[in-house]
């Protein structure tokens, strides 16, 4: 008995020990205006207390949410946070960015007290993103009621190496789930619907019934064009974009399941936002949304189907779509004087392709500026340039500049994409490369007139560097700030 | 003149950017007024030796080299190696380059038998060292991932290798290059790829083409000497593509310190 109480006590030193170091590390690295020391402190705690995020986890009275994917799971993790806080939940959740398990135990530390016990009200529930690579550690440490994956494409191959092997660790993590868990899948995409099968816990599928916005073949960006089940050729019905879709496989009929959480009659309003009629188990709603474009309407259907997997009604979701501020570099509006930029954040050849279709859509020409690093955060690997279907700019641009370390990569691929070849009439020739995404983002902003957009497309360390500067001089707040909106602060 | 394109499995094995190769040789060759013909050779797909000029297989998971394996060796195996063996130009990739060896056995020890163009044969570095792939940390240890730089002849190559395989040659087979930085066919004996014919076969991703113009030159005339006699290409205005060359180059080898300070400031 003494041993098993000193036992308990030792552990509850460590614990406490490790709330404590991480918060100085918290204190500390805002006090020196490092940032907002959001993976640190939950790094050293963590090294203090492997056990942490696990029994910090089991002190949320109502559990805890996770949601990954490759595109998409900022934005839904933000839409569900708001719906779930309208519904009277307390929401404690992770900063973009910061989506390892370590920045998930930094969110959670904060709300333990000095014993290192969880002191979060009993409203409190977590709902945090996780990155792709850790969602089987967030998993099995914090043993969520209810995981959420929006997709699965391509990304930052020098990372995670093959998207098959996503979909595996994926698959041996979501079969760890018991029966009392909850798991809501995107049932368009083939990799991620498959995940559904031979699985304990429950399913939920969330997808698209609006044939208006099928295209008629499979980009080359597409990922997914065999049958997870049998490996044979999946034939697409529909195909909205890159994978995504109605298929069923020739084979063995496995096919795409039916959604309980369908959008139709989705209602695309150019940069602006959407519209959509949703069927959801409640009755047909209609989903205003702020944030443009097909994979946003699709980011706010997970959240709607995740949302009411709590109990949340999804007038609430709609609620807080409508409210949704963009996150870091997610058609983030900036006014500097007279003028007007967008920032736009790519990762991937289906997020770039999607953006610059966005971009790219209704009349008239753009003013465009691409910024490419090639940092962790970006991939180390720029080959997903020539996968983006920069064609589509040939005659449609007014003002064209690359940016970055790999500025002279972006320039090459847009020779060969034949922008700015001029031997087949006026076309507008893109500026030399500029590494300094800074600079060339001034000179761009000067060379579009006030009642036009500067259309900012970059990539992670690139767009991040703009907006540290663009929040140095004030026009922008910045990203971890409590109650950061960022909608445009003009000056 | 014209010249005819086979492309290797385009919705298999095209991962990494591959498609900018084709692209590429596309362009080049539409720049100097020859014609280019792209026949895409999905499984299925039967080969005609005499038809295709140039061959490229790009890259792709174990999990397709095992879709398209058997179709390379018995629908298509014997015409290619007569092409190749006729003097046809070739560029295979990464797992294209794996398949074109003896035999590639996979990281959880399948053996898949390859094309036997290259003499030469690669072992999935999980199966040399029994590591179980379970967790992404893994996966990482077992591959060479990183910028490559390739000295080929008097040229330098630049590119991105992302493989688990290890590429052993056998004695006679004469290498690509040799490697200035990265790990190439092995990691182990300094060289690069392998050279059969007009055959390449290579880890250089990047797309190799776009950045390293001399290369694509090289099989396009390659593959039109065969069939046109000694073809001496038109020399193109390649500004854009030495600059990206010379900046990945500088990239690979000094990545900048002052920004990797700034970034672990700013996340913390």
């Amino acid at each position: 008995m003494a041993s098993g109480a000193a036992g308990r006590l030792a552990t509850t030193t460590t614990r406490a020990a490790a709330v404590n170091a991480g918060k100085t590390v918290r204190f500390t690295s805002r006090a020196l205006g490092r940032g907002g020391g959001t993976a640190l402190p939950g790094r050293v705690a963590g090294r203090i207390d492997p056990g942490l995020a696990a029994s910090l986890a089991r002190g949320l009275p109502n559990g805890c949410v996770l949601v990954t994917g490759t595109n998409g799971k900022t934005t839904t993790t933000r839409i569900m946070a708001g719906a779930a806080r309208a519904a009277g939940f307390a929401v404690i959740t992770n900063p973009e960015g910061s989506n390892m398990l370590s920045g998930i135990t930094t969110a959670l530390l904060v709300h333990a007290n000095g014993l290192g016990v969880m002191t979060a009200p009993a409203s409190a529930i977590g709902i945090f993103e996780v990155d792709e690579g850790a969602l089987p550690s967030a998993i099995r440490a914090l043993s969520p009621r209810l995981v959420v994956i929006t997709n699965l494409f391509r990304d930052q191959l020098d990372r995670y190496f093959e998207v098959d092997f996503i979909a595996r660790l994926w698959q041996q993590a979501l079969s760890a789930l018991p029966p009392s868990t909850t798991v809501v899948l995107n049932a368009d995409d083939p990799q991620v619907a498959h995940l559904g099968e031979d699985i304990q816990a429950k399913v939920i599928y969330f997808g698209l019934d609006d044939r208006q916005w099928a295209r008629p073949t499979l980009e080359h960006a597409a990922d997914s064009r065999r049958c997870p089940n049998c490996n044979h050729d999946l034939l697409y019905e529909l195909s909205f974009y890159a994978h995504l879709g109605h298929y069923a496989c020739k084979e063995c009929g496995w096919r795409r399941p039916d959604p309980r959480f369908a959008a139709w009659r989705v209602q695309l309003q150019g940069v602006e936002g959407s519209q959509s009629q949703v069927t959801t188990p409640a009755g047909d709603r209609l989903l205003q949304l702020p944030l443009p474009g097909l994979y946003n309407a699709y980011n706010a259907l997970a959240a709607a189907a995740a949302a009411s997997c709590l109990g949340v009604d999804p007038d609430l979701v709609q609620l807080a779509a409508q409210s949704t501020a963009c996150a870091f570099g997610r058609f983030e509006r900036v006014s500097v004087a007279d003028r007007q930029a967008v920032l736009l954040l790519v990762k991937n050849p289906s997020g770039f392709n999607e953006s610059l279709r966005l971009v790219l859509g209704g009349e008239g020409l753009r003013h465009l500026l691409l910024g490419l690093n090639d940092n962790g955060p970006d991939g180390r690997d720029v080959s997903w340039i020539w996968d983006v279907e920069f064609e589509a700019c040939a005659g449609r641009l007014k003002y064209l500049a690359v940016a970055g370390q790999r500025a002279n990569d972006l320039a090459l691929r847009l020779k060969y994409a034949g922008v700015g070849d001029t031997s087949g009439g006026p076309e507008t020739v893109p500026g030399e490369p500029v590494e300094d995404m800074v600079l060339a983002f001034f000179a761009a902003l000067e060379q579009t007139p006030p009642a036009d957009t500067l259309y900012v497309l970059a990539s992670y360390t690139a767009m991040w560097a703009l907006r540290r500067e663009l929040v140095k001089r004030g026009y922008l707040a910045p990203f971890y700030a409590p109650g950061r909106d960022c909608r445009s602060v003009t000056t | 003149m014209k010249l005819v394109l086979g492309y290797l499995y385009p919705s298999v094995m095209s991962q990494y950017g591959d498609r900018g190769n084709v692209l590429t040789i596309m362009r080049r060759c539409q720049w100097r007024g020859i014609d280019v013909e792209v026949d895409n050779l999905e499984v299925g797909d039967r080969v005609d030796p005499r038809r295709v000029d140039l061959f490229l297989m790009g890259g792709g998971a174990d999990t397709h080299q095992r879709l398209v394996c058997d179709d390379l060796l018995n629908v298509k195996g014997d015409d290619i190696r007569r092409a190749v063996d006729d003097g046809a130009a070739a560029f295979a990739v990464c797992a294209g380059y794996q398949l074109w060896g003896h035999y590639y056995r996979t990281a959880t020890g399948h053996e898949l038998p390859g094309l036997g163009v290259f003499d030469a044969h690669t072992v999935h570095r999980a199966a040399q060292t029994g590591t179980r792939l379970d967790t992404i940390t893994k996966a990482g240890s077992v591959r060479a991932v990183g910028n490559l730089i390739v000295q080929w002849g008097s040229q330098v190559l630049v590119g991105f290798e992302n493989h688990g395989g290890r590429t052993y040659l056998h004695s006679g087979a004469q290498p690509l290059g040799r490697i200035l930085a990265g790990g190439g066919n092995n990691s182990e004996d300094g060289f690069e790829g392998c050279v059969y014919n007009n055959a390449l076969g290579t880890y250089l991703h990047g797309p190799a083409f776009p950045k390293n113009p001399a290369l694509a030159d090289y099989l396009i005339e390659a593959a039109l000497s065969r069939r046109y006699g000694s073809v001496a290409l038109e020399q193109l205005d390649d500004a854009r593509e030495t600059s990206a060359q010379q900046r990945a180059l500088q990239q690979a080898t000094a990545k900048s310190a002052r920004w990797r300070q700034l970034w672990s400031d700013g996340v913390g």
